[in-house]
């Protein structure tokens, strides 16, 4: 019984990989990016799904808190990486010290963009509707902006991973096996979180705050809470997307990303994690296949947009999933 | 002992006063009815118990102790449960999902499950287990996996108390729940508010226009007319005190005429 999930794991682990070793053998370094930008892409998606999908919060600021997350972690790889790796290397071989690097990385990332989520929803939750998104929009312009103007980042240049006292010592991450394995950890982790009891207290808050209160659901926490987990995932897909592309810039941060992020969970339908992955990948991917077109696919990606809002104005799955999960909690005996 | 004890309540909205000095003891175990004209406050009443307003003077006492502008999940957990004049359903969630958001123990899972499958398992299959318990129990057990919203009207307001019941509460408000129902509906609902009572022993405050509803049902009447107590006591009696029926049909001069 306990023994098949722990084999799948190790089957799972296996493949990620072999995945990992193999991508960038078989696959040009082109489609790597796209495919290991589609996983960040989606594990964005999915943490903002919990708050404006299933909390029922419009939060668009979505991605200063990926901005928080891919500088923490980059100021972390390039100010102490070094010396962190040295200190593991006395104690394991260095390459199974880098791969350690890597969740500890990620994990701070998210842990500093956590709290600045909260810093963030404790004063604009108390907000509601379009008050809260253009709150939490020019929150994510104010973090843009801040990291901006912080010199030892970079500032207006960018910042750069390679670390400019160890230059021998790269903590970049290539391949995509690390980007699909906190993919998968990410949408399993939220796909437990909302469909479970405590999951029923975030669509309560959205299906109606009075009557939520009224069974002791504390409103008010349980927004927060939606949000802190939202943002940590947030900031370990800027960790992840700081850390593959190893030079990052708050233009990638900007509200253009947070929109584009928002039409992921809107387009996928609010309140399904499969919609906003399908989405996120569709729409990251799309870009480049239309690339062929010139300057004219921008035009035909919002046009493409704009005829999915009419035809489905409930998103591409309304708030169904393409796993049976929802069906045997949603009453099915 | 009073489970319930409210003692010179008065609640304003600006310049309007709804609710205007009112005492009045619930008992344990008994059912109680408030009953009143349009506007008389009875709501309000109720909104001031579950924490939704604050008193503006006066105190809201429960099992001892003090409630009155305590937040109304607070006062869920103490064990005051209700329902909603205008139905106020989870409407996009299934019946079953609606009970099992209100079970208080099901609701402690967080983002580390993931790495704990089976126990997570464990406990949501013991949660849909109480649910469906409760559904059936409110004859609901056929509707599990509608949307809430996509019940018939009555089945929608049995939903509503199953959901109150999943809270465990000792006391529950009904606001209004025969609202709507033919008189064979009301006469089921005065059954199922019976059973209810004795199966969860139960405190129930309930909330109607009419004292003909509550007559057999209840084993005391307050009566509220804008805002003010103006009769407290057995149905039967409080059905023939003159100030009553003034205030429902207008005074002796004017029906006399």
């Amino acid at each position: 019984m306990r023994a098949r999930p722990l084999l799948g794991l190790a089957a799972l682990l296996a493949f990620l990989a072999l995945l990992d070793a193999a991508a960038p053998r078989l696959l040009n370094p082109y489609y790597v990016t796209i495919l290991s930008r589609i996983g960040i892409a989606v594990i964005a998606a999915v943490s903002l799904q919990l708050v404006n999908g299933f909390t029922g919060q419009f939060s668009i600021g979505h991605a200063g808190f990926m901005a928080i997350g891919a500088y923490a972690s980059a100021a972390l790889s390039v100010f102490a990486g070094a010396a962190l790796l040295e200190a593991a290397a006395q104690l394991v071989p260095l390459p199974l010290a880098r791969f350690l690097y890597f969740p500890v990385a990620l994990i701070f990332g998210g842990l500093v963009a956590a709290v600045a989520g909260i810093v963030v929803a404790v004063p604009a939750l108390r907000l509601r509707g379009d008050y809260l998104a253009i709150a939490t929009l020019g929150a994510g312009e104010i973090i843009r902006i801040a990291i901006l103007n912080i010199d030892a980042v970079g500032g207006a240049r960018g910042f750069s991973l390679a670390s400019p006292a160890h230059p021998a010592i790269d903590l970049r991450f290539e391949g995509l096996g690390g980007v699909l394995a906190v993919a998968l950890l990410t949408i399993g982790a939220i796909a437990r979180l909302v469909y479970s009891g405590g999951g029923l207290a975030f669509r309560a808050v959205r299906e109606d705050e009075t009557a939520a209160e009224s069974i002791g659901v504390a409103t008010t926490r349980v927004k927060v809470e939606a949000f802190l987990v939202a943002s940590f995932f947030a900031g370990v897909a800027g960790a992840l997307f700081a850390h593959s592309e190893g030079y990052i810039h708050t233009n990638s941060f900007g509200f253009v990303r947070s929109f584009e992020l928002v039409a992921f969970v809107v387009l996928g339908g609010l309140g399904s994690l499969s919609g906003a992955i399908l989405a996120a990948a569709t729409l990251t991917a799309l870009p480049e296949l239309l690339r062929g077109l010139g300057e004219w696919r921008m035009i035909l990606y919002s046009l493409l947009l704009i005829a999915t809002m009419l035809l489905r104005p409930q998103g591409l799955l309304g708030q169904r999933e393409l796993w049976p999960i929802s069906r045997l909690a949603r009453g099915a005996k | 002992m009073s489970l319930l004890e409210i003692r010179g309540l008065s609640v304003r909205f600006g310049g309007l006063t709804a609710v205007s000095r009112v005492d009045f003891d619930v008992e344990e175990g008994s059912l109680v009815a408030l009953i009143g004209p349009n506007g008389a406050g009875k709501t309000t009443a109720f909104n001031v118990i579950t924490g939704v307003y604050a008193p503006s003077e006066g105190s809201v006492r429960f099992a001892d102790r003090e409630i009155g502008g305590a937040a109304p999940h607070r006062i869920s957990a103490l064990g005051i449960a209700r329902t909603f004049q205008n139905i106020r359903l989870f409407r996009s969630l299934t019946a079953l999902e609606n009970v099992r958001a209100a079970l208080q123990g099901a609701r402690r899972s967080g983002v580390l499950d993931v790495l704990r499958p089976a126990r997570w398992r464990a406990r949501e299959l013991d949660a849909a287990r109480q649910a469906h318990d409760l559904l059936d129990a409110l004859a609901l057990g056929a509707f599990a996996a509608a949307r809430a919203d996509s019940l018939p009207y009555g089945e929608q307001r049995r939903l509503e108390i199953a959901r109150a019941l999943a809270t465990h509460p000792k006391l529950l408000l009904l606001d209004e729940p025969a609202a709507g129902m033919n008189p064979a509906e009301k006469q089921a609902l005065r059954e199922l508010i019976r059973r209810l009572r004795s199966e969860h022993r139960l405190t129930i405050v309930l909330i109607d226009h009419d004292v003909s509803f509550v007559m057999n049902l209840s084993d005391r009447v307050v009566v509220l007319d804008h805002g003010e107590k103006i009769a407290d006591g057995p149905p039967e009696r409080v059905r023939r005190d003159p100030q009553v029926i003034e205030a429902y049909l207008g005074s002796d001069a004017e029906g006399a005429a």
